[in-house]
C-alpha cells in the first residue's frame, strides 16, 4: 500500500507518523512543494526574538523520516491529480502513484482581488523563506502595516510590539478572522487592540499599495479616500484561501476547499483530505465548514490516518473557536495555541 | 570580517557529453585563480563514445588538506539517472542541484529531487530554460548550472569569467560570449536564492600567494619535474591513465631542444629509453600496468647493464586491460618485483601532486647517481587530481648527477663495472675518451666482458644491490616521514601512494576524537627503507596499512621486512580510499586495544 500525502505541514505530518504507527508495512510519501522538512510555522514570531536559523523550527529532526520510513519529496510542486490512474504529475514532470492519498495542501494567504497588483509590494509571514525577507526589510524600530489583522497577524503583532515596533492595523471585516464577531464585540475587541499598543485604523478600505519617494519610509498604503498611511513593510493579513487548484480537474468535490464527510474522506474512496484545505460536513451547522488552528489540524491528521487505515472515526473540533477578552483588556485568541 | 574557514566539496554529475568535466574544470581553474587551494578528481567512462558516467569532484578549501572529502557538500546533477547513486554522498544540510523542467515526462523514481536523504536541500533550476533564454540553445545549461552553483555560494564571478574565456580561447570569440551568458545567466539565478543548506565560502585565506600557487595534475606534475630534471629523451605508447604525460610532454620538449618519438609499443619504448640512458642521455617513458608487464625484460637489461632510465607508472585497475579508468594501487609487486632474476630497481611513489613533480626530478639524479632503473609509481587517482601546488622558485634538480672515471688511469683499460666500496662504478657513456666497455644482459666482470663464474655472479648481484642503499639517503627528497602523535601510540597507520592523502585526513580526524596516533607514508618503495620503518612500528601498538589492492601488497612487502603483522585494510572498489572507512578502522583497532586493556 502506497499512501501518497500532498503537504508537509500539522496535518501531514501528523498523518504520516499515525500511518506509519497504523500501518507499519506500506510506503508513506509525502509531497511537498518547500524545500524544508516540517517545521513549526506559529514559531515564526520568534525571529524578531533573534532564532534565525531554520532547524531550531523543526518539529522533527532529519532523523525522524529515515527512521520512520517516511520518503519525504520536496520542491515538489503537484500540478494535476489523474483520479482514475492514481497519479500525481509533479512539476518536474514526473508521474507518482498512489493507492491512498491525502490533500493536506492548507492554505495560502488571501488577498482581495483589488489587491492583487499590489502584491509585489507586499510581504508574507507564511513560511520560513518570506518572514525571514520580511525582517530582514523591517528596520530596527520600524512600522509594519497589517492590513486586515486575521487572528494569525495579530499573534505576530504581540512579538512585534514586545520586541518595540510598531504596528498598524488596518481593520476590515476579515480582522480577527477566523473569528467570527458581532458588529458590538468588534469595536471592543478593537480597543483591546490599542491596549495591546498596536495603532487601529478602521473604517477605511485600501485601495492600492505603493513604494514610497524619498528617504522615509519604504512603503505606502494609499486608502480609497486618497489619504494614506507609511510604513516600512506591509503584510495582508486577510486569512487564508485554501491551496485546491491542483485539484480542480480530479473529479472530487470543491466547493472553496475540498468537502470530505465527518470521516474526512472526500467524494472519492481513495482520497482523504485534511487541514485548512478542507471544508468538512458539520452536521450540527447543516454545511461544509472550515475548522482552523493548530490543535485542530492535527486531530484532522489523525482521524484522516486512522480511516485510511481502516477506522472509522469522525472529526470533532479540538478549539475553541471564542477570542477572548482578558481581564487586562487584551485579547488572546485560542487559534494561537499549538501543541 | 570574520574570517571563514571554507572546506567545500562540490560534485558534478552527468553522461559524457553533458560537459560535467568542462564545468568541473571551469570551477576548479575559477577556484584557483581566486586564491583557494584545490584539491580535485574526475572519474569518467572507459569508453571514447557513449553516454557513461562522469563525476567531476572539486574541494576547495582555505587551508591545506590532503585528500578528497568523503561526503559532499553539494551535489549538481546534470543527469538524473547518473547523479541519483551519488545523492547520498551529500552531507546532511548539503545542496542537491538539478534540472526542475526536465524535456521530457520521468518516469516514477527518475527524479532526483525523489533520492534526497531529509537532511539535504534541494534546489531545482530550469537549466534548459535558462540556457535558451541566455544563449538561444539548451547547450549550455551545465554553464548555467555552475553559473548557479557559484551565484549561490557568493563566488567571485570574474575569476569564473576569465576561467571561461580561457577554456574557450581557441574558440570563436561567440563561443566565449555564449558561455559567458549563460554563466551570468545562472549566477544571478543563484544569486537570488534564499539558502536553506548548511554550506560557507569565506574568502581566500591567502590572497598574496595566489601568483606563486598553480593548480595542476599528477601528470601534469611529472612533465614538470621532467623538464624541470632537463629530460632529453622520452619514448612512449599511449596507454591510460599515463598518456596525458606524453602529451604534454610532447608540446614542452621541442621548447627545450628535447625529444620525443612515439614508439610503436611498449616493449620498444622501454628499449630506446634503456638505449638513450646507455648513450647518457636523460630518457623517460611513461605507461601502465598491461604495459609495464611488456616492458619487464628490458628493466632486466637496465639493471643488469647498470644503465639509467626513468619509467613512470600510472596504476588503474586490472589485471589485464582490467577497468582502464578507475583507480587502484595492485602495480606495486611489479613495479618492486617485476622481471625475472635479482633485478632490483628504485621504486618512488608520490603520495600528491608536489611529490610527482619532486620524484619525477630526483628519479632522474637517482637514475644517473645510481646507475639503474628508477620506477615513479603512480596511480590514476594521483594521475588525474588537480591540487594547487606552490613550487620553489629555484629549480632543485641536479644534472649530471653520475660518477664519472678520473683520468687517473686512463692507461688501463676502463672497468665499466669496477668494485667499489659504495658499488657504485665510475660510469662513461659513448663518446668518453678511454670509456671503451662492453655493455650486455650476461653477467659480466667490471670490464663487462661475460662472465658467469660463482663468486663474480655472487659480487656482481650483491653490487647491483648494495649501490642502490645509497639511495635511502639522496639528498632533496622526502623517501618517509611521520606525521601526528609522537611517541607511543595506539594506532599507527602506514600508507603509500595517494591513498596517504585519505591516511592522513583520517589519522587528523581520529586524533580530534582523542585517539593517540600516527601515520608514515613511505615514498621509497625499493630499496625499502627498512629501519625507520621499524622504529615507527614499534611505537604502534596497532598498524593499520590501508592500500587499493585486494591481496595487501605494501602490508606484505613490510610484514615480509619488518617480520611484523599489521591490520590490512583493502579495498577494490575502483575509487579513492575514503576517509571515513580508514576512520571507522582506526576507532576499530583503538576500541580493540582498549578492550584488551580493560580485561587485562
Amino acid at each position: 500500500m502506497h499512501h501518497v500525502i500532498i503537504g508537509n505541514g500539522v496535518a501531514g505530518s501528523h498523518a504520516a507518523s499515525v500511518l506509519r504507527e497504523r500501518d507499519p508495512g506500506s510506503q508513506i510519501t509525502i509531497i511537498s512543494a518547500g524545500a524544508l522538512l516540517f517545521y513549526n510555522r506559529y514559531d515564526l514570531p520568534d525571529l524578531f526574538r533573534g532564532r534565525c536559523d531554520w532547524v531550531d523550527y523543526l518539529v522533527y529532526p532529519p532523523a525522524f523520516y529515515e527512521e520512520n520510513k517516511i520518503k519525504l519529496r520536496r520542491k515538489s510542486l503537484v500540478t494535476e491529480v489523474d483520479t482514475n490512474k492514481r497519479t500525481l504529475t509533479l512539476a518536474h514532470r514526473e508521474v507518482v502513484t498512489y493507492d491512498q492519498l491525502l490533500v493536506a495542501t492548507g492554505g495560502v494567504a488571501y488577498v482581495p482581488e483589488r489587491l492583487l497588483d499590489s502584491i509585489p509590494l507586499m510581504h508574507g509571514f507564511n513560511n520560513f523563506r518570506v518572514a525571514m525577507a520580511m525582517r530582514e526589510a523591517l528596520p530596527d524600530g520600524g512600522v509594519v502595516i497589517m492590513l486586515g489583522g486575521d487572528a494569525l497577524g495579530l499573534d505576530l503583532a504581540r512579538t512585534l510590539i514586545e520586541t518595540n515596533y510598531k504596528v498598524v492595523v488596518v481593520a476590515g471585516d476579515r480582522t480577527f478572522w477566523p473569528h467570527e464577531l458581532t458588529q458590538e464585540t468588534r469595536s471592543s475587541y478593537l480597543q483591546a487592540l490599542e491596549k495591546m499598543h498596536l495603532d487601529v485604523v478602521d473604517g477605511k478600505q485600501v485601495d492600492r499599495v505603493e513604494q514610497s519617494n524619498g528617504t522615509g519610509p519604504a512603503r505606502r498604503v494609499v486608502f480609497d479616500d486618497g489619504s494614506d498611511l507609511t510604513g516600512d513593510v506591509v503584510l495582508p493579513f486577510y486569512g487564508l484561501a485554501p491551496s485546491v487548484d491542483f485539484m480542480s480537474h480530479a473529479g472530487i468535490d470543491i466547493e472553496r476547499g475540498v468537502l470530505v464527510n465527518p470521516q474526512l474522506q472526500t467524494t472519492r474512496d481513495d482520497i482523504w483530505a485534511a487541514g485548512d484545505v478542507c471544508q468538512i460536513w458539520s452536521p450540527e451547522h447543516n454545511t461544509y465548514r472550515f475548522y482552523y488552528g493548530w490543535k485542530n489540524v492535527k486531530t484532522m491528521g489523525d482521524v484522516a490516518a486512522r480511516n485510511m487505515t481502516g477506522d472509522d472515526v469522525t472529526f470533532t473540533t479540538a478549539v475553541d473557536e471564542i477570542l477572548q477578552l482578558k481581564p487586562d483588556g487584551t485579547i488572546y485568541s485560542p487559534f494561537w495555541e499549538y501543541d | 570580517m570574520t574570517s571563514i574557514h571554507t572546506d567545500v566539496q562540490i560534485g558534478i554529475c552527468g553522461s559524457a557529453g553533458d560537459g560535467t568535466i568542462a564545468v568541473g574544470d571551469i570551477l576548479k581553474r575559477a577556484m584557483a585563480r581566486a586564491g583557494y587551494r584545490v584539491i580535485a578528481f574526475d572519474e569518467y567512462p572507459a569508453e571514447i563514445r557513449g553516454f557513461g558516467k562522469c563525476v567531476a569532484r572539486t574541494r576547495i578549501t582555505t587551508e591545506q588538506v590532503y585528500s578528497m572529502k568523503p561526503k559532499t557538500d553539494v551535489l549538481v546533477s546534470l543527469n538524473d539517472a547518473h547523479a541519483i547513486p551519488h545523492a547520498e554522498e551529500v552531507r546532511d544540510f548539503g545542496a542537491v542541484i538539478y534540472d526542475s523542467a526536465p524535456i521530457t515526462m520521468i518516469d516514477e523514481g527518475w527524479h532526483i529531487s525523489g533520492h534526497l536523504n531529509p537532511g539535504q536541500l534541494p534546489y531545482g533550476l530550469p537549466m534548459r530554460e535558462i540556457s535558451e533564454q541566455a544563449t538561444g540553445s539548451s547547450r549550455s545549461r551545465n554553464i548555467v548550472a555552475l553559473g548557479f552553483v557559484a551565484g549561490l555560494y557568493q563566488l567571485p564571478r570574474q575569476a569564473f569569467i576569465d576561467a571561461i574565456a580561457a577554456k574557450f580561447q581557441t574558440k570563436a570569440a561567440e563561443v566565449t560570449q555564449s558561455n559567458v551568458a549563460a554563466f551570468n545567466a545562472g549566477y544571478d539565478n543563484g544569486a537570488e536564492i534564499y539558502r536553506f543548506d548548511k554550506v560557507e565560502v569565506g574568502p581566500p585565506a591567502r590572497r598574496t600567494r595566489v601568483h606563486d600557487s598553480t593548480m595542476m595534475t599528477g601528470n601534469a606534475a611529472v612533465v614538470r619535474g621532467c623538464l624541470d630534471a632537463g629530460i632529453e629523451t622520452f619514448f612512449g605508447y599511449p596507454i591510460t591513465p599515463a598518456t596525458s604525460i606524453m602529451e604534454r610532454l610532447a608540446v614542452e620538449m621541442p621548447k627545450h631542444g628535447a625529444r620525443l618519438l612515439q614508439t610503436e609499443d611498449e616493449i620498444s619504448a622501454i628499449s630506446a629509453t634503456v638505449g638513450a640512458g646507455f648513450a647518457g642521455a636523460r630518457a623517460a617513458t611513461a605507461t601502465s600496468g598491461p604495459g609495464f608487464a611488456l616492458m619487464s625484460e628490458m628493466m632486466g637489461l637496465g639493471v643488469m647493464a647498470e644503465v639509467p632510465a626513468v619509467v613512470f607508472v600510472s596504476q588503474r585497475g586490472g589485471p589485464s586491460t582490467g577497468m582502464p579508468t578507475k583507480t587502484e594501487q595492485a602495480d606495486l609487486n611489479i613495479a618492486v618485483f617485476g622481471g625475472h632474476g635479482d633485478a632490483k630497481r628504485i621504486v618512488l611513489a608520490p603520495t600528491n601532486v608536489e611529490g610527482c613533480w619532486r620524484c619525477a626530478g630526483r628519479a632522474f639524479e637517482m637514475a644517473e647517481a645510481y646507475q639503474t632503473p628508477v620506477v615513479v609509481l603512480l596511480d590514476l587517482y594521483l594521475s588525474n587530481r588537480y591540487e594547487t601546488v606552490v613550487f620553489p622558485n629555484k629549480n632543485p634538480f641536479v644534472r649530471d648527477a653520475w660518477k664519472r672515471p678520473t683520468q687517473d688511469n686512463a692507461n688501463e683499460p676502463y672497468r665499466r663495472f669496477e668494485l667499489t666500496a659504495d658499488g657504485i662504478s665510475p660510469r662513461a657513456v659513448p663518446g668518453d675518451p678511454h670509456g671503451i666497455h662492453t655493455a650486455t644482459g650476461l653477467e659480466h666482470n667490471e670490464f663487462g666482458r661475460p662472465n658467469d663464474l660463482s663468486a663474480m655472479h655472487f659480487q656482481m648481484t650483491e653490487k647491483r644491490h648494495e649501490k642502490l642503499n645509497a639511495a635511502l639517503k639522496h639528498p632533496g627528497i622526502t623517501i618517509y616521514k611521520r606525521f601526528g602523535d609522537t611517541g607511543e601510540v595506539d594506532v599507527g597507520l602506514l600508507a603509500w601512494g595517494s591513498t596517504f592523502g585519505e591516511t592522513l585526513e583520517a589519522m587528523l580526524l581520529a586524533r580530534a576524537e582523542g585517539i593517540r596516533c600516527a601515520a608514515m607514508k613511505v615514498v621509497m618503495l625499493s630499496p625499502l627503507p627498512v629501519k625507520p620503518i621499524k622504529r615507527f612500528l614499534k611505537d604502534c601498538k596497532e598498524v593499520i596499512v590501508p592500500e587499493l589492492n585486494y591481496e595487501g601488497q605494501f602490508a606484505n612487502l613490510v610484514s615480509g621486512a619488518v617480520g611484523r603483522d599489521v591490520i590490512r585494510f583493502n579495498r577494490v572498489t575502483g575509487k579513492p580510499m575514503a576517509v571515513n572507512e580508514i576512520l571507522d578502522t582506526i576507532r576499530s583497532a583503538a576500541g580493540k586495544r582498549k578492550l584488551r586493556k580493560s580485561a587485562a
